[in-house]
């Protein structure tokens, strides 16, 4: 050894646990920074799952073929849209009013409503996949909505959807247009006068 | 590699820890599931209900209704407000239209014989092989120049249903006999012979001070039940004097029971009665003295052979009754007088009913208020209740025409009379000679059972139509019936499932050649009617008027029909006819102990609603008692044959005999029993099929010596019980009277009790 040189001083073992301790804490909280960072980015991307391309349904439902065409209301199907909160998916027996006669027009409809009125035979339930979805400490209301909207435009119910849903009538298979963010709700609550209070809708 | 106890906790700590942190970031599976439940809930009401008026064809009454329908489903019936007959109010033969409609024993589909005649097997073929089967047949008896052969049974028929028939039958030259269970021929005559009119009367019992009926249960089943509840509700408890009722009748009917005094007489004297309070009335001077010379020629002394004294023991009550009925009726007035029913079912029925509809005449109160008032004869001429009824002589000719191979087809539509002609004419042995049967029914009834060809028709719901009612308000009425949902068997395809009468005739019509005239651009039965409404639509005047006919077309059927309270028609001056002598009633089976007044069912009336649950399960409004074929017997004359509550009965006729459950009631003449029409159905349904007895299998064809009517209260009866018991199903029962002391009620349970 050299004197003079410079050498490290062999760090007494009191720093050496502080510096441990301190490179340990800076890389959890580097770790904890980028896990927060990934969740945020993670959520905010992903959710809703939905927009974009619509998540593929045990029945490929054509809203295209009963609103478009045979011009049903969407209050025909979602029949508690006016009355409550969920806008409510139809019952099987409600689909099978028309489908105990109506067997479809090509094979892939054919194999579709096949597989309705075999659920309604067996009793079984269809489990569709959500595609809107707010999260749970969100109430939204959809009868609030939808009165209001009617009302103030004179339309009916049926007419107000597609402020938020967009032309469902038009989708082949149904995607979230909007993204249904919280700035989304205020924004639209500022506009129409309706409370902002975090309490309208986180209750 | 070891794991010690400290790190094997931080790992699962550490991983529990990331677990919560990164399932955050993601919903859950479950989350985005959202189910379809298999059943709708049953408590959901969403959409919208539309309502629709139309008009009740379950009853006589021509009433309007009003239907709500929810996604293209018939739910409940309401009367129609605005209808004049009606006002709002409807009955419950209104409310089992939907299971008519409804009903799961319908036809579904034209049916042609596929077994023996009159074993109901059937086999589906299309409307065009059906119906050009039918065609070919009358186009070949026509040819051979048989068309008169052809017989057209119906129910009378008024309205554009019964124009189209009508033409069909008169442009085929088909020989049409009108069929109505208890035919109202003597009704009718007495009508004409003592007012001069073609159309029933209205009778203003609103208005009226007091009401002499006779037979008539007009509460309950008679004429327009709901026309004259209504009435009668502003007589009793209106705004005005309390009216009076008394009710002559052998049977303690609903109507009996409403009345202030009910007048229990000999079946068959309702007429005889009548006269003695027109005796009454002439010698007190309470009569109208022009009437009263029309009615004795002049003589007045002819009457006093039907002094009170000299005829109370023939009507069998006293001769205060007569008495105070007739001051009653002469001093009380306005008063009403009318009868039918089973006053006028016995051989002298017709004579009856003249007797006492010229009461009216007495007492001054034709054409006034709170009498009697006519109806005015349609605005469009082709509507009109036909005036002819079927009667009992007319079928009688026709069975035997029939047994003796003189029918080649029998054509029948609305009509029963397999079911309801009296058992000993057994037109379903005389049927087995007609080579061809063909039925326009919805319900496979005993009728149609016997058919060839059964051609199923629309429900009342499903259907167009029109109604001038027969029993109207005093001004000119047309009542418009639509269809208020789609054809329940529409999914068939038109060459099944039902069509309306009117469109099945006119295609049969087409089919065989024939041009029934109604006008070249008339294809549907739709046509029609909207070509009439263009008429009324000129007319300008009564409850629609509208500039273009679009606006008025959308106008009348809203509410339901046409009116104009201003078309009324005046009093013809029309004087009684001079009486005729007296004639006793005859009865089959004199030496028999019970005079049998049988009656017709609040609900399913003569059988023709027994396929509708809901009128089997509606009570009789005296005994209570449903679904079943009872017996009302004297409750004295009962404990001294030893009957009691539900004990079998077999009730013999020379002409036959049946079983009834016993009811023994305290409201029964002792000479007297009564049975309920409308069960003992072979087809008919399943609610209806071999279900309590037929009345008219006993029941003698004895007919009224001058209209030849279906004397059906011309029968007398043995009863005899049997070793049976069946409860009677009623809705309602008696707790027998149990000693009760200060303070404690007491009971006895005794063996059979328990």
């Amino acid at each position: 050894m050299i004197p003079g040189d410079f050498q490290i001083k062999k760090p007494s073992g009191k720093r050496v646990a502080l510096f441990s301790a301190l490179g340990l804490g800076g890389l959890a909280a580097l770790t904890a920074a980028f896990l927060l960072f990934m969740w945020v980015m993670f959520a905010w991307f992903t959710i809703p799952p939905a927009i974009g391309e619509g998540p593929e349904q045990p029945i490929d439902f054509p809203h295209t073929t009963h609103v478009q065409e045979l011009g049903l209301d969407c209050v025909f199907c979602h029949r508690e849209v006016e009355t409550s909160a969920q806008a409510s998916i139809p019952a099987v027996a409600l689909c099978m009013t028309c489908h105990q006669a109506v067997d479809g027009s090509d094979e892939d409809a054919m194999a579709d409503i096949q597989v309705l009125q075999d659920a309604y035979a067996e009793g079984d339930p269809i489990d569709w996949v959500r595609v809107h979805r707010v999260p749970d400490h969100v109430h939204f209301v959809h009868e609030a909505h939808i009165k209001y909207f009617s009302e103030r435009d004179g339309v009916p119910a049926t007419a107000v959807c597609s402020t938020c849903h967009g032309d469902v009538g038009a989708m082949e298979t149904v995607q979230q247009v909007e993204a249904l963010k919280m700035s989304d709700c205020v924004e639209c609550h500022r506009e129409n006068g309706a409370p902002t209070d975090c309490t309208t809708c986180h209750y | 590699m070891a794991l010690t106890r400290r790190q094997f906790m931080t790992l699962t700590g550490g991983s529990a820890a990331a677990a919560v942190i990164f399932a955050a970031c993601g919903v859950p599976e479950d989350e985005l599931l959202v189910q379809s439940p298999v059943e709708m809930p049953e408590d959901m009401v969403s959409g919208r209900d539309n309502w629709y008026a139309t008009l009740c064809r379950e009853c006589g009454g021509g009433e309007g209704v009003v239907v709500r329908v929810m996604e293209g489903r018939a739910k409940k019936i309401e009367g129609n407000v605005d209808f004049p007959t009606n006002a709002g109010k409807h009955s419950a033969r209104c409310e089992a239209g939907l299971q008519a409609l409804y009903n799961p024993d319908r036809i579904r589909g034209p049916l042609i014989r596929a077994g023996e005649r009159g074993a109901a097997q059937f086999e589906e073929v299309s409307w065009t092989d059906a119906a050009s089967r039918l065609a070919y047949q009358l186009q070949n008896l026509r040819s051979e120049s048989r068309q008169r052969r052809v017989v057209f049974a119906a129910q009378p028929t008024g309205g554009h249903a019964g124009y189209v028939m009508r033409r069909f039958i008169d442009e085929y030259g088909a020989t049409y006999v009108p069929f109505e269970p208890l035919d109202t021929a003597n009704l009718k005559s007495a009508v004409r012979t003592v007012f001069g009119q073609d159309r029933m009367p209205d009778f203003d019992i609103a208005n009226a001070g007091f009401i002499l009926s006779f037979g008539a249960d007009f509460l309950n089943t008679w004429g327009a039940p709901v026309r004259y509840s209504r009435g009668y509700g502003e007589f009793r408890q209106g705004d005005r004097e309390r009216g009076t009722h008394y009710h002559v009748d052998s049977r303690f009917s609903m109507t009996a029971a409403n009345a202030d005094k009910w007048i229990p007489v000999k079946p068959g004297t309702e007429g005889l009665f009548a006269l003695s309070v027109a005796q009454v009335l002439a010698e007190d001077g309470l009569a109208d003295s022009a009437a009263l010379d029309a009615l004795t020629g002049g003589e007045r002394s002819m009457l006093d052979q039907y002094a009170p004294s000299a005829v109370a023991d023939k009507i069998g009550v006293s001769a205060d009754t007569i008495h105070k009925a007739a001051h009653e009726f002469g001093e009380r007035g306005p008063s009403i007088a009318f009868g039918g029913g089973s006053a006028a079912a016995h051989t002298n029925g017709e004579a009856n009913l003249i007797a006492i509809y010229s009461l009216n005449h007495l007492a001054g109160g034709v054409g006034a208020e709170g009498g009697v008032r006519f109806n005015p004869p349609p605005p469009l001429d082709n509507i009109a209740q036909p005036a002819s009824a079927g009667t009992i002589a007319r079928w009688r000719t026709l069975v035997n025409d029939m047994r003796s191979g003189r029918i080649d087809a029998l054509i029948m539509a609305g009509a029963d009379p397999f079911y309801a002609l009296p058992g000993s004419l057994d037109i379903r042995t005389a049927s087995y000679d007609v080579p061809l049967i063909a039925s326009f029914s919805d319900i496979i009834d005993d009728s149609a059972a016997m058919a060839d060809i059964v051609l199923p028709r629309h429900a009342a719901f499903e259907d167009w139509g029109t109604d001038s009612p027969e029993f109207g308000p005093g001004y000119q009425t047309v009542g418009f019936q639509q269809p208020v949902v789609r054809p329940f068997f529409e999914n068939r395809g038109a060459e099944l499932g039902s069509r309306g009468l009117g469109d099945a005739i006119m295609t049969i019509a087409r089919m065989a050649g024939l041009d029934l005239g109604l006008g070249d651009d008339v294809v549907s039965f739709k046509d029609i009617i909207r070509a009439d409404a263009r008429r009324l639509h000129a007319l300008d005047r009564g409850s629609v008027r509208a500039a273009t006919f679009g606006e008025f077309w959308n106008g009348v059927l809203q509410r339901g029909g046409w009116w104009d309270a201003n078309a009324t028609i005046a009093p013809n001056g029309h004087q009684p006819p001079a009486l005729t002598p007296y004639e006793e009633p005859r009865f089959d089976g004199e030496s028999y102990g019970f005079y049998l007044t049988p009656f017709s069912q609040t609900g399913i009336g003569e059988g023709q609603r027994a396929h509708l649950p809901w009128m089997q399960a509606t009570p009789d409004p005296i005994t209570t008692a449903t679904w079943r074929t009872w017996i009302e017997i004297n409750a004295r004359v009962a404990e001294n044959l030893d009957i009691r509550e539900g004990d079998v009965i077999k009730v013999t006729s020379p002409r036959g005999s049946i079983e009834a459950l016993a009811f023994p009631h305290p409201g029964v003449p002792p000479d007297t029993v009564s049975l309920p029409f409308g069960q003992g159905h072979a087809n008919h349904g399943r609610y209806a099929k071999d279900r309590g007895s037929n009345v008219f299998a006993i029941l003698a064809p004895l007919q009224d010596s001058q209209s030849g009517a279906f004397a059906w209260a011309a029968t007398k009866v043995n009863i005899e019980k049997t070793d049976e018991w069946v409860r009677v199903p009623k809705f309602e029962n008696t707790v027998p009277f149990s000693p009760v002391d200060e303070d404690h009620r007491v009971y006895e349970v005794t063996e059979t009790d328990s």
